[in-house]
């Protein structure tokens, strides 16, 4: 306990001071979680969680934080990034002598620019070892890279961030159904597991049945519970599990799944209440995180709010007509600063996220208030439609059809700007349906999307505008399990793969 | 015939083990949200215990004084904020008692009555609030076992073979917030220390945690049988010296952690005691 009250204080220096982490410390943080947990039950969130969140900051003491911080980001990315160099030149701007507001008149970095030159954001005197890449389901991936240093610290983090609000523990087995391609967060994310002493296994995005099969496999693992208990997907991935698993009469009682952590598109409530239809009450988290801010995150609270920790990276809500600060309630594009000391090879000043989220100021009442809130992420910016009624984004379409149980999961469709409104296609069950038509509808105007034309179909292909989903990054498998496999259909990968339903 | 000193030193003694009894069944203290009291504690605790006692004799009076009053005073709101709950009522018998502790002993003397009475009642108060923050941090018996087993030899060395302790306790016995449960003077004063109450205290509090009621029960008979037989034997025998309590008191937490281990197997974690004999929640603080 004193040697952990020590670790404790050099953590908080860290994040306090932003002086680099120290690897003992967060080693010791860990044991020193693993043990309470193991002594106590559990951790109490609340106060675990604010013991190692870092100090809680009013609104000046934030923007000083930042100031400082931005400053000595900026700084390293004048003198040791070509991007940076050339852009404080061209703006005879001094970055140790940033003011606040200056920050916001520096122009936002774009995701093009990351894409076409990554080498240019990656400082002179540092050592990367890590490079990773987008899965590019939006566009061209972009490059990445991480020093050994950054490495250590994400997994030891994400393994203290896991403990410590009582995600993950050492008998739980945990499957990554992510992308393969997605090095970083597979990565930190398996490290993160196994520094916890979790059974992880990364089964790729491969057919659902398959992946259906691995999470109600029984195992007789000592020391660990008997099926998967943790899964990490995307959200459309997870709505082919739903429908796939509801097909083929899989309920509840098939699989041990206790947590879903869903990431990298937008969560729908209506996909998390169907989710629950297939695998019961299972919790479901849909926090924010992106490659490129890695590892600034939005966490997502009890009130569906994103929160974002000031320490690890500055977030700015632009309204991306205007190019200033988002009003509240207005929506914006999420502009984010990685600060040290979480990042120090690939430096980032106000990347343009392109992601759409609306600002949010207080009071908030959720369990994460004391950190800065916004609304739910609406979607990528490039994707949202502005018509003469204002904005409709992809949340709000998505919400509506994956609401609709005439809309399979996960939901296939389109949107764009026509004369008053919108036109919206998706792909429903039975859509020639006057009755399916009716209830599509009725649910886009609930969510005050102006549906000006709406086109049902009954396959994907016949989509005009299709809104990409990461589930279609698939990868092939060995085979898909026969009957003795938990009951699914004796299917040969390629029957499998030449199947819609699946 | 035993002296009323003999009596009082042994109720005193006895209301600390069974106060922190009851108060360890019946209040929560705030813990650390993280870390678990281990053995790397212990033998923190082994060092400064070590230590200590050459700072104690080195720094000037007043000084040690003021660093008893701290510890006491945060020791104090410690155990009485799952009692009262109000920040204001906690500090108000905080400082009462340490303002109490501190004129009865400037007013009244160091060896009045009425000191002793103030003195040994706040140092009671105090064991019974740092023995139940132990214990309800997830200290193992094992680990009061090893500290006890280490502390039989200490005890034994800088008590009976070196004057470590006797000068201590005399140089300290004449301050505020003086680290010794005593009664009377002269040749029928007696004393404990704050360091054998404290061990006296904490071990039926691990042993109960972490192999039921029994065997807290049987720890307290012990422990309280042994300090008062032996306080008893020094007063019948006419015997004024100053006995290492732990030297005994240390062997006997180790047999009695030894049965039983081997009676009933590894010892609970706190979960696994809570699960077994739930506490009251209407009358612990965090409930």
């Amino acid at each position: 306990m004193f040697k952990t009250a020590v670790a404790q204080l050099r953590f908080a220096a860290s994040v306090g001071l932003g002086s680099p982490f120290a690897q003992w410390s967060l080693d010791h943080l860990i044991d020193a979680i693993t043990e309470t947990r193991r002594e106590f039950g559990a951790i109490d969130v609340e106060d675990g969680g604010s013991q190692l969140g870092g100090p809680v900051f009013d609104e000046e003491t934030r923007r000083e934080l930042h100031l400082r911080r931005f400053r000595t980001q900026a700084v390293r990315a004048a003198q040791e990034t070509s991007y940076y160099a050339h852009l404080f030149e061209r703006l005879a701007l001094e970055p140790d002598r940033l003011r606040f507001e200056d920050i916001a008149r520096l122009p936002t970095t774009p995701k093009e620019a990351l894409r076409e030159d990554p080498g240019a954001f990656v400082r002179r005197t540092m050592m990367p070892c890590f490079g990773t890449t987008t899965t590019g389901t939006t566009n061209k991936p972009t490059s990445v890279y991480f020093s050994a240093y950054e490495m250590r610290t994400y997994i030891a983090l994400s393994a203290i961030g896991n403990l410590s609000t009582n995600r993950i523990d050492e008998s739980d087995i945990v499957q990554l159904s992510t992308s393969s391609r997605a090095t970083l967060g597979n990565t930190c994310f398996a490290g993160a597991c196994a520094r916890i002493g979790a059974l992880v296994h990364l089964a790729g995005l491969v057919e659902p049945l398959r992946t259906l099969a691995l999470l109600a496999e029984e195992r007789s693992i000592p020391g660990k519970k008997p099926k998967v208990s943790f899964m990490t997907t995307y959200a459309s991935y997870l709505g082919e599990l739903v429908e796939c698993g509801l097909q083929h009469a899989y309920g509840p009682d098939d699989f041990g799944l206790e947590r879903i952590a869903v990431g990298g598109e937008l969560v729908s409530e209506g996909l998390k209440e169907r989710a629950r239809q297939l695998f019961g009450l299972v919790e479901v988290y849909d926090d924010y995180g992106m490659t490129e801010i890695w590892p600034f995150q939005g966490q997502s609270c009890s009130e569906g709010h994103l929160h974002f920790d000031p320490t690890s990276g500055m977030l700015e809500v632009i309204d991306p007509e205007t190019g200033t600060p988002a009003r509240s309630g207005q929506a914006g594009t999420l502009v984010a600063t990685p600060l040290p000391p979480y990042r120090e090879v690939t430096i980032l000043l106000r990347y343009d996220t392109q992601d759409v989220a609306r600002q949010i100021d207080g009071p908030l009442t959720c369990n994460l208030r004391n950190l800065q809130a916004t609304s739910p992420l609406l979607g990528k910016l490039r994707l949202a439609t502005r018509h003469e009624s204002g904005w409709t984004f992809a949340r709000d379409v998505l919400e509506a059809l994956e609401g609709a149980e005439e809309v399979p999961l996960p939901a296939r469709y389109g949107f764009w700007a026509v004369p008053g409104g919108v036109a919206v296609e998706v792909v429903a069950r039975r859509s020639a349906e006057p009755r399916v038509r009716r209830a599509i509808e009725t649910r886009l105007g609930e969510q005050g999307v102006p549906v000006r034309e709406l086109n049902l179909v009954e396959h994907r292909g016949e989509l005009r505008r299709p809104v990409p989903l990461r589930c279609d990054l698939k990868e092939t498998a060995f085979g898909v399990p026969d009957d003795s496999g938990g009951g699914v259909s004796r299917l040969t990968l390629e029957e499998a793969a030449g199947r819609e339903d699946l | 015939m035993l002296a009323a000193s003999f009596y009082v030193v042994v109720a005193f003694t006895a209301i600390a083990v069974l106060l922190g009894w009851v108060y360890f069944r019946n209040y929560q203290l705030a813990r650390p949200s993280i870390g678990v009291l281990n053995l790397g504690d212990v033998a923190f605790m082994i060092c400064v215990i070590i230590l200590i006692p050459y700072l104690y004799l080195a720094l000037p009076l007043w000084l040690v004084a003021a660093i008893f009053a701290t510890a006491m005073l945060s020791i104090l709101y410690l155990v009485a904020e799952p009692l009262l709950r109000a920040r204001w009522a906690n500090w108000l018998v905080a400082l009462s008692l340490i303002g109490a502790d501190l004129w009865t002993n400037l007013y009244f003397g160091a060896t009045s009555t009425t000191f002793f009475l103030v003195n040994n009642t706040v140092l009671v108060l105090a064991v019974v609030g740092v023995t139940s923050l132990w214990a309800q941090s997830g200290m193992k018996a094992r680990d009061v076992a090893v500290l006890g087993g280490v502390l039989a030899l200490y005890d034994l060395i800088a008590t009976s073979l070196l004057p470590l302790m006797i000068d201590l306790i005399t140089r300290l016995a004449s301050i505020p917030f003086a680290p010794v449960v005593s009664w009377g003077v002269g040749p029928e004063r007696f004393v404990i220390g704050i360091g054998d109450l404290l061990l006296a205290t904490v071990f039926p509090l691990a042993m109960r945690k972490a192999f039921g009621r029994s065997a807290g029960i049987a720890a307290t008979a012990i422990n309280l049988g042994a300090i008062a037989a032996t306080m008893a034997f020094l007063q019948l025998a006419k015997l004024e010296v100053a006995v290492p309590l732990m030297t005994g008191l240390g062997p006997l937490m180790v047999v009695q952690y030894a049965y039983w281990v081997r009676r009933r197997g590894p010892e609970r974690t706190t979960w696994e005691y809570l699960r077994a004999e739930p506490l009251d929640r209407r009358r612990t603080a965090s409930g």
